[in-house]
């Protein structure tokens, strides 16, 4: 039986097999990816009244988020906490990733997985241990206090103790997206351009800057795009100012019911976190960054 | 047909393969069958605080069965849950106040047999009907769950900073000079609502022919109401020190001194108490459960799902409704969650719990507005979010 299925493949052409091989992928994709998608899409054309989703196909909603001043401060808020967490988390991670490219000899590996340790608890866990550090008792005011110092009652439920949380939260990602783009990277590099008379700063910016520009922009976009859909965090270190936009859509299908406009919420960040990666992917040149992932170098 | 010879080795080789199969059978009979029961899985929709891991073990053990809990904050959120299909991922849900009508009206939930829950003599009288209605349904009157635990919404406060003088007003909570040091729950129903009894009784509202004919309830309010409710609760945020997401927060907050106010079900008053009566927390924290101006109530009950349609299924939710209402297991919900029971549990209380869990004021429910689904939640959701982004 086995071995007559074989010989049907065997008589398969190349168009067919390839077929045949990516069809369960596609399936899958379809399944779970595009059919939920376009049921968003249709939902957030609909209306809720009442808890209730009634088919009355309109605008009303996308009229709503892009004209309601709530909806466009609650996007404004996530766009700013966005950038500055990625702009943050990129010259943090970048020190430390040239640090263990540089010196980490045969610990590298170890202390790049080192930084995915706090992913071995759960995002809640990680957010209410922050609470324990910037809280009105917590670590950092204790240590304020026993310094002979006054506590600091704003540091917790602002939108500071956000981007700190936020930050806390995608640092490893950016590190390991600038590490990666390091390895691959000739080092010999930086002892031409010195020897061509630039100095450590020009040679930085003028040599490992640009041929790591690849995984400097991954590590921004990882960062940028689910701190837009950010809830969690906001939500326990945020404060009663900090809703940003993924909360607030969170709560459309959870405690108001409102689930229509929720999804329309949901369309116009797919959308707007799509423009920011078109945007980003503009800023690549593939070829011209040293990325040599993108096939044989001309 | 050819016969062999049956050889003396296979001989002692089959009867041990048979002795070792028999014994294997044997071993195994009791596991299997539990393997079997332990299919019957009971799937609960709740709220965290009332897990009882002891009793759920039990009851597994006894019944050869699988109980699971997913847990849900607000009503509104156990009810979406159900609406996108939960009916058929949970077998048992909780809820109060007017939301088990609203289930059963959905197609939800479905009756249940009190008949099969013996444990429901235990309920106080004004938990059950004809005092209490509304865990039976609006048109035939058959019962559609059963009470669990009941409270308030009331102020818990901090006894060294406010004087009971200024938590029997509501305006407590929205005053300028105890700013940074009030907080309020994350829960946009309640806030709107508690809003509304204050905001309303500025108005002389309260007693004026309301949107639906009936009696004041905070829940259904006219547009001017709302729109009052909405510059309130924009005020009030700049005093917040924070909105708590969980109990654990609040009582964290009150224990530092951070917060001396907050609306809240009592439970963490209940915690601070506790803990400063083994003399672990200084805080002076108090209760009240109802304003001059009017308070919010609840009632929390256990409902079977309309998923539920064998009578095996629906026979397991009875025993377990039944268990957990048992005056032991109430006891240690009291403890464990810091809520009243709607059980008499003042035979296994000492007189300073029957205070503490108001056993001797279940009377005091009835001047309280119940828990209810706001009458409009797409202008709700406006007034929340308007709030949220001033």
């Amino acid at each position: 039986m086995t071995g007559a299925l074989f010989r049907r493949w065997l008589k398969l052409d190349a168009n067919h097999r390839f077929l045949l091989l990516t069809a369960p992928v596609v399936m899958f994709l379809l399944a779970f990816f595009v059919v939920p998608l376009l049921s968003i899409l249709i939902v957030s054309l609909w209306r809720t009244e009442s808890y209730q989703l009634i088919i009355d196909w309109n605008l009303d909603n996308y009229a709503a988020v892009l004209t309601e001043p709530s909806y466009r401060t609650f996007m404004l808020r996530s766009l700013t906490s966005a950038l500055i967490v990625s702009v943050v988390c990129v010259a943090l991670a970048w020190p430390i990733a040239y640090f263990v490219i540089r010196y980490g000899g045969r610990y590298k590996l170890l202390l790049v997985l080192g930084l995915a340790v706090p992913f071995l608890t759960g995002i809640v866990l990680r957010v209410i241990a922050l609470q324990g550090v910037l809280g009105p008792i917590g670590l950092l005011n204790l240590g304020l206090m026993q310094l002979g110092l006054q506590p600091v009652q704003s540091l917790m439920f602002t939108k500071t103790a956000t981007v700190v949380g936020l930050i806390y939260l995608f640092l490893p990602f950016v590190t390991t997206a600038i590490y990666l783009s390091l390895l691959n990277f000739d080092f010999k590099l930086l002892d031409a351009a010195k020897v061509f008379g630039a100095g450590n700063i020009r040679a930085f910016w003028e040599v490992t800057w640009p041929l790591n520009w690849v995984g400097t922009v991954i590590g921004f976009a990882l960062t940028f795009v689910p701190c837009l859909a950010e809830s969690v965090t906001p939500r326990f270190l945020g404060g009663a100012d900090g809703t940003l936009y993924g909360m607030a859509m969170g709560s459309q299908f959870s405690a108001t019911g409102t689930w229509a406009l929720g999804a329309a919420m949901g369309v116009v960040l797919f959308v707007v976190a799509g423009l920011t990666l078109f945007a980003i992917s503009r800023l690549v040149d593939i070829k011209r960054s040293g990325f040599t992932g993108a096939g044989s170098r001309d | 047909m050819n016969t062999t010879p049956l050889s003396r080795r296979a001989l002692l080789k089959g009867a041990g393969t048979l002795a070792l199969s028999a014994a294997a059978t044997t071993l195994a009979t009791p596991f299997i069958g539990r393997a079997e029961a332990a299919t019957l899985q009971l799937r609960a929709l709740m709220w965290e605080p009332y897990v009882l891991p002891d009793m759920i073990a039990a009851f597994e053990a006894e019944h050869g069965a699988k109980f699971t809990t997913t847990f849900f904050d607000g009503n509104s959120e156990a009810y979406n849950k159900l609406k996108l299909g939960g009916t058929r991922d949970f077998d048992l849900v909780q809820a109060d106040g007017f939301w088990s009508r609203l289930y059963h009206r959905e197609g939800l939930i479905r009756d249940i047999d009190a008949a099969a829950i013996p444990s429901l003599a235990g309920v106080f009288p004004t938990f059950m009907e004809p005092d209490y209605q509304l865990l039976n349904a609006e048109d035939g009157g058959v019962r559609i769950g059963v009470p669990f635990c009941w409270g308030g919404y009331g102020i818990t406060y901090n006894a060294d900073h406010l004087s009971e003088e200024q938590v029997s007003s509501l305006e407590v909570l929205f005053d300028p000079a105890h700013a940074g040091h009030i907080s309020a729950s994350a829960r946009f129903e309640e806030n709107i609502a508690l809003a509304a009894i204050l905001v309303t009784a500025r108005m002389g509202t309260q007693d004026s022919p309301r949107p639906d004919g009936k009696p004041f309830n905070p829940y259904v309010l006219s547009d001017d109401e709302l729109a009052g409710v909405e510059a309130l609760l924009i005020e009030q945020k700049r005093l917040l020190l924070t909105r708590y997401q969980d109990l654990g927060t609040l009582n964290n907050l009150m224990r530092s001194g951070a917060v001396w106010a907050a609306p809240e079900f009592s439970q963490v008053f209940r915690q601070l108490q506790e803990l400063k009566r083994k003399g672990e927390s200084e805080a002076n924290i108090q209760h009240k459960l109802q304003p001059k101006e009017g308070g919010l109530g609840w009632i929390d009950s256990w409902m079977v799902t309309s998923g539920v349609e064998d009578s095996e299924k629906l026979e397991l939710c009875h025993r377990f409704m039944d268990t957990i209402l048992k005056p032991e297991h109430m006891k240690t919900i009291a403890g464990q969650a810091g809520t009243s029971t709607c059980v008499d549990i003042r035979a296994l209380s000492t007189e300073e719990e029957r205070e503490l869990f108001l056993m001797d004021r279940t009377a005091e429910l009835k001047g309280l507005h119940m828990f209810d689904q706001p009458s409009s939640p797409e202008k709700w959701e406006r007034v929340w979010s308007n709030m949220e982004a001033a």
